[in-house]
């Protein structure tokens, strides 16, 4: 493992924002993987979504493998940023775009992925980043994150839409190279699938190191940074106990009161985002579309 | 830019920069600078808003209007997500921010008064509907005729003409449903807001900046009361020979609903195009405006927001928009007329200090010569301490803003401006601004001269005149507070 030390992370909001942007079309040739009636296009565009980013990120990293996998290989350390910025263009791609722009994605990230193999210094355990386990554990933590934070934050999912969104979002599980029937197709089959993974699941000093640096990133802007602590703050209340305790936190609770101010903090976040360049007209095409869908 | 919108961070982020520093002098300089930061971020988030909207609808060319449809504000939820969670609280303070200019160019300043543009109308339909839930009918039925598209957007709502069923040609302006109880909640969770101003409690000043803030816009997001408002300025200004104030339909009014004439003019924007013989003259009657209304209405409409004005040529101007006013009590005016007099009128510089004092200005014992407060104060007072024609130009507005945005000051640290004055400070540094917009010329001070109550000159202007003769007319109605 290297010891390299984490680059700043100016710019995350500009850099992420930009991806977005990037990744919806303007003039699509098709409705994509999920389309604009799917409960994807909300939970995409859900105000609990950058806590949900952040929350899958957190569980992801507690996988000793998939983190080996991000630590030794990727660039993560050296351009922390321009890694997260590319993860946030590839959700929306994949959201987004249409099939043709999804599956370019995603065969991008397969490819990236072959060369990702090594063995993790920690449990000794070889690791291929293209191992469907991992995949699994990853594309599983981002859907239920999905789920929690528009629970708590934004717009809660009724259970049949929440149960419709896991079914979705199987697409996105095939996509990055998931056999089909692999991933869960329910909300109960998510919920158990996580649980059966915990055995799993250890903290690295990777993990550890990589989700400090990604609570309180140096170098952000002092006004997003404000910001960025009650996102933070809303990660750690929708944590699971059981991952909190893995990363030495006591358990949150969360008063209605801190639960509103965190929404706020969450809409103030959305109207810087809105404010680079490119990011209210792409949310305008992605508004004119879910319209026409609804009218339909 | 960034920093252009630092400094264009509403006149409340000034005042809570000046409280700041009175507290905090000495430790507090990385606290203030901190809290002028967390400011910028509204003013942010609202600039690139305004900045962006108008070039997707440009970009549309002539499905512009198709786009604007069908982007409408469609349901209750539309409006959440587009209002909600903080956006429309910062919206509303990017709003305020947009008229104080520290070296913004009017480009800048034009699109940062265009926030509002930013969010797409209501449809139809959604806007009928507040209009049947407020009056108990829909607007086909309470108009004789209803105009479905709206004229212009308006503060937390938008403006559609119609025709009364006597005849007459109104504006009515329609609240977006549910964004009252919205941004009531987002403002009864202060702690952001007060975070923002990156302070911790317990501190006086930032409560009582915060509490201002608060009321004033919760004062907005009820109609009745700018109706009410506009009802006590219209009566007011009734008859005056350059001051239009349109009526209210008062029967046709309700919480989310105001209706009022409907006047025509030119806009701000065309203003600027005037001679500059029409553009003096409009500004002669903002200015008497803003100032009649101070001094013997003891009202104060704090929103000199370009919008908010019609001209007709001749200095003529219909002011619109009432949701801002504060009133004073004859206590708090007396400090500020105790102030302009002995500085410009007796030029007694330590009575004017000790009149500072007592209005909670200027901390009482500050180690600072009179001669040093009076050389800082006096850009505020410029206008009105010679009697000779002056222009107001950009440049002088923009001083006067770096002036009172100036931390550097060995006088900033120990000068504050109390709750009662937060909204007067909005509004001069606002109408310095548009002014300075105009270029406008006049002799200022044989106008206030007109104005002070404790000077009463006569006439010194034909619009003047025209004044004096009004007053003349309206017996009794001299020296009457509006309430």
């Amino acid at each position: 493992m290297t010891a390299e030390a984490y680059a700043a992370a100016e710019g995350l909001v500009e850099r992420s924002a930009a991806a977005y942007v990037a990744g919806v079309p303007e003039y699509p040739a098709d409705d994509g993987y999920y389309g604009p009636a799917s409960v994807t296009w909300r939970v995409a565009g859900d105000l609990g979504r950058s806590v949900a980013g952040l929350r899958a990120l957190m569980l992801q990293a507690l996988h000793p493998l998939a983190m080996a996998g991000v630590d030794q290989h990727s660039n993560w350390r050296s351009d922390p940023v321009g890694r997260l910025a590319a993860t946030s263009g590839y959700l929306a791609t994949i959201s987004f775009g249409d099939r043709a722009a999804a599956q370019r994605a995603a065969a991008r990230v397969r490819r990236v992925h072959e060369h990702i193999t090594g063995t993790d210094t920690i449990t000794g355990r070889p690791y291929a980043a293209s191992d469907p386990a991992l995949l699994l554990w990853v594309h599983a933590t981002l859907v239920e994150s999905g789920i929690v934070a528009a629970e708590s934050f934004g717009t809660p999912l009724s259970a049949e839409d929440g149960d419709r969104y896991v079914a979705e979002m199987t697409a996105a599980a095939e996509l990055v190279g998931i056999p089909p029937g692999l991933a869960p197709a329910s909300l109960a089959g998510l919920r158990d699938y996580l649980a059966s993974a915990r055995p799993e699941l250890r903290l690295t000093p990777a993990a550890a190191e990589s989700m400090a640096y990604l609570l309180d990133p140096p170098g952000l802007d002092e006004d997003v940074a404000e910001i960025w602590a009650d996102i933070r703050g809303g990660v750690l209340a929708v944590l699971p106990p059981w991952a909190l305790e893995m990363y030495g936190y006591p358990p949150q609770s969360l008063t209605q009161a801190r639960q509103t101010e965190i929404r706020q903090a969450l809409g103030v976040f959305d109207a810087v985002f809105l404010g680079e360049p490119g990011v209210l007209e792409a949310r305008q095409r992605i508004t004119l579309r879910m319209r026409a869908a609804r009218q339909a | 830019m960034r920093k252009a919108i630092a400094a264009a961070v509403a006149a409340a982020g000034a005042t809570a920069a000046l409280l700041l520093i009175r507290r905090r002098r000495g430790h507090g300089r990385l606290r203030l600078r901190r809290g002028i930061a967390a400011l910028r971020l509204a003013a942010r988030g609202g600039a690139r808003y305004a900045s962006n909207a108008p070039r997707l609808f440009a970009a549309a060319g002539e499905n512009r209007q198709q786009l604007r449809n069908d982007l409408a504000l469609q349901t209750a939820e539309d409006i959440a997500d587009t209002l909600g969670a903080m956006k429309g609280v910062l919206m509303k303070l990017g709003q305020m921010a947009s008229y104080v200019d520290d070296g913004l160019s009017p480009a800048v300043r034009r699109t940062l008064s265009r926030l509002q543009d930013s969010v797409p109308p209501m449809s139809p339909e959604l806007a009928a509907g507040v209009v049947t839930e407020e009056l108990g009918q829909p607007p086909d039925r309470v108009f004789a005729r209803w105009d479905p598209e709206p004229i212009a957007a308006a503060s937390i709502g938008q403006v559609h003409r119609a025709m009364t069923h006597d005849g007459r040609a109104v504006a009515v302006k329609v609240q977006y449903p549910g964004i009252a109880e919205s941004m009531a909640a987002d403002l009864d969770n202060v702690s952001l807001l007060r975070r923002m101003l990156k302070v911790t409690a317990p501190s006086q000043d930032v409560d009582a900046l915060v509490t201002e803030l608060r009321d004033r816009v919760l004062e907005e997001l009820d109609y009745r009361r700018e109706a009410e408002n506009q009802r006590l300025f219209a009566a007011y200004y009734a008859g005056h020979p350059t001051i239009g104030v349109p009526a209210i339909v008062g029967e046709l009014s309700a919480r989310r609903v105001v209706t009022s004439e409907l006047s025509t003019g030119a806009r701000f924007a065309e203003l600027a195009t005037w001679s500059q013989e029409e553009r003096d003259l409009a500004g002669e009657t903002i200015y008497r405006f803003v100032f009649r209304s101070l001094y013997e209405a003891h009202a104060f409409n704090g929103d000199p927001h370009p919008g908010n004005y019609l001209f007709h040529g001749e200095g003529r101007v219909t002011f619109l928009d009432y949701g801002l006013v504060k009133y004073f009590t004859d206590v708090e005016l007396e400090p500020l007329i105790h102030m302009v007099r002995d500085l410009c009128v007796a030029n007694d510089p330590e009575a004017f200090r000790r009149a500072m004092e007592e209005a909670g200005f200027l901390v009482r014992g500050a180690p600072l010569s009179t001669d040093l407060i009076v050389d800082h104060m006096a850009v505020f007072y410029q206008l009105v301490r010679e009697s000779r024609p002056l222009t107001i130009t950009p440049d002088y507005a923009s001083a006067v803003v770096r002036r009172f945005f100036d931390l550097r000051s060995p006088v900033a640290a120990y000068v504050a401006i109390p709750r009662s004055y937060v909204i007067l400070q909005r509004i001069n540094l606002g109408l310095f601004a548009l002014l300075g917009e105009l270029n406008a010329t006049a002799n200022w001070r044989a106008i206030a001269e007109e104005i002070w109550p404790f000077v009463q000159a006569p006439a010194s202007t034909p619009i003047g005149e025209a004044e004096a003769a009004w007053r003349a007319e309206r017996a009794g109605a001299s020296g009457t507070a509006m309430r």
